[in-house]
């Protein structure tokens, strides 16, 4: 069909929607004002159940972190010097969350961060101008009915996968330094020592691997052989106080909280790490 | 033909008081006409009750527009009080847990219906023509919610929130050109700080809120334009001309007609 023939059908088909409407159609009020309003009445309910099995679900005198069914009421309060388990989104980002296991940086971390989640919104919102038929009926739309279903199944996917990400714990971390320290070699080094143990409870692991540990959360590289690329302990001080400014677009937060005394023993362990023997 | 005009009687002048604020309020706003046309409009006989998810969601968003203001009387956006006027919300306030819980589960409740709501315009086929401004409105809404979600997820300042948002703001900051802009402008300077919180605080309940409602109101005003659409897979649906005219006042489609047979 031509596309001025086309713009003449559709709106043929409007005038008629709204003659039909106009004399066959049934008053807002009450009939589909009922059900809008049954309906409104159960969201106002659902969400005040949750708020009360939040709440009394929780252990405690709610003075404490423990957690309930929904969750804990609170955290421990933020504090910029210590990580101590995954940085973790609310569960409608999870699937950018675990995007980001996907794409590894620096150099495709961007794909994950903000080319996806761009070409999604503007293939939503250009929807009406990519599909112009006028066809409503599902089963003469096998395209719309393919492409619904899998981006259901690849958010579902994305988000579960983000959901059940593996966490790293520091003190079961603190158990392996020892062995560590005996694959690379620097049992002897204090500072790579103290590094280490740092390296362990600090939350490095949420993101980072090293010699199998740890988890691989926004796609952070493996530093079991930081030490043989010789980057030298300035170069890591600095970077582990202000990622993006060594490294541009590097989406690991600055561990300058943990002060330069903590950096240097850092820096001393990852330039110890020359990979294992 | 001539009537002779008799006073009125009791009745009507009775009648006449009670409506006289209404006709006053119509003579110079029309509001009362507005209404009234909202609420008698025709709508296809045959719409079901996925088309509630729309006003579903409206309901979501005004239950956390309302608790938020509530929580608004009591939070302070400063790093050093934010967390205990987090624990004072839910140990000490009256209700301050009820409400401080549905503000943060009507969150996820607001953003799941707003999924739903998108999907089922979706397989109605509800976007097309003449609806297709509608349709990039709602994007636009579904986008300010999860900004609502990024930025509410902050203001507990706790370490969930402060590591969440750090490594968020991260994130944003690796989009190519305007990347670092953007994360600089949502700390408030080139590290996560003081000015921070405030800055989330002001974004997340006046910024987006206020673009909310706005779009909101166009919304609606384009649902109520435009009208809504039958279901897809029905045999008498608006637009096709075999609709069957409505009996009983419309009663019909949401309310099915009793099968039932009359008293005479």
């Amino acid at each position: 069909m031509a596309a001025s023939e086309r713009i003449v059908e559709r709106r043929r088909v409007f005038q008629q929607y709204k003659e039909d409407v106009r004399e066959r159609g049934k008053p807002f009020y009450p009939f589909a004002m009922l059900h809008d309003t049954i309906m409104s009445l159960v969201v106002v309910l659902v969400i005040t159940g949750l708020a009360i099995v939040w709440k009394y679900t929780t252990p405690g005198d709610h003075q404490t972190v423990e957690p309930g069914w929904l969750g804990r009421l609170y955290d421990e309060p933020a504090d910029p010097g210590t990580i101590n388990f995954v940085p973790r989104p609310d569960w409608y980002f999870y699937f950018l969350f675990y995007l980001l296991r996907i794409f590894k940086w620096p150099p495709t971390v961007v794909i994950g961060t903000v080319g996806l989640p761009t070409v999604l919104l503007i293939l939503l919102l250009a929807l009406p101008f990519i599909d112009l038929r006028s066809e409503r009926r599902l089963s003469r739309r096998p395209v719309a009915i393919v492409a619904a279903i899998l981006v259901v199944i690849s958010m579902g996917v994305l988000t579960y996968k983000g959901a059940t990400a593996k966490e790293a714990l520091g003190t079961e971390l603190l158990a392996l330094v020892p062995s560590w320290a005996q694959q690379q070699g620097f049992e002897n080094n204090e500072q790579a020592l103290a590094g280490a143990r740092l390296f362990a409870v600090a939350g490095c692991l949420n993101c980072h691997t090293y010699l199998g540990a740890g988890g691989t959360n926004l796609g952070a590289p493996d530093l079991s052989a930081e030490g043989a690329k010789n980057k030298g302990i300035k170069f890591q001080v600095d970077h582990l106080a202000c990622p993006a400014c060594v490294n541009p677009g590097s989406p690991m937060p600055s561990f300058s909280g943990l002060g330069k005394e903590r950096l240097q023993q850092l820096a001393a362990f990852l330039e110890a790490s020359k990979g294992p023997k | 033909m001539t009537t002779t005009r008799r006073p009125p009687t009791r009745n009507e002048q009775l009648q006449q008081t009670i409506l006289y604020p209404v006709d006053w309020l119509e003579e110079r706003s029309g509001l009362v006409g507005g209404i009234r046309y909202f609420l008698f409009r025709k709508v296809p006989g045959d719409i079901n009750w996925f088309q509630t998810l729309g006003s579903a969601t409206l309901t979501a968003f005004i239950v956390q527009a309302l608790t938020g203001s509530i929580l608004a009387m009591y939070y302070k956006p400063d790093p050093n009080s934010a967390y205990p006027s987090i624990q004072h919300i839910t140990n000490d306030v009256f209700a301050g847990w009820l409400v401080r819980g549905m503000h943060r589960w009507g969150a996820s409740v607001f953003i799941i219906l707003m999924f739903l709501h998108m999907g089922r315009v979706f397989l109605f086929g509800a976007y097309k023509y003449p609806r297709e401004l509608n349709w990039i409105i709602g994007v636009l809404l579904l986008a300010m919610g999860l900004g609502e979600g990024f930025t509410g997820y902050l203001l507990p300042w706790d370490q969930t929130a402060y590591w969440a948002t750090v490594v968020g703001i991260n994130l944003n900051g690796t989009a190519p050109f305007l990347g670092p802009f953007i994360a600089q402008f949502l700390q408030g300077g080139t590290y996560i700080n003081a000015d921070t919180l405030p800055r989330f605080y002001a974004i997340h309940m006046l910024l987006i809120p206020g673009a909310i409602f706005a779009l909101i109101g166009l919304h609606l005003y384009l649902v109520i334009r435009l009208g809504v659409t039958s279901p897809p897979w029905s045999k008498e649906a608006a637009g096709t001309g075999t609709m069957i005219p409505s009996q009983n006042g419309g009663r019909r489609g949401l309310t099915r007609p009793s099968t039932r047979r009359r008293s005479p």
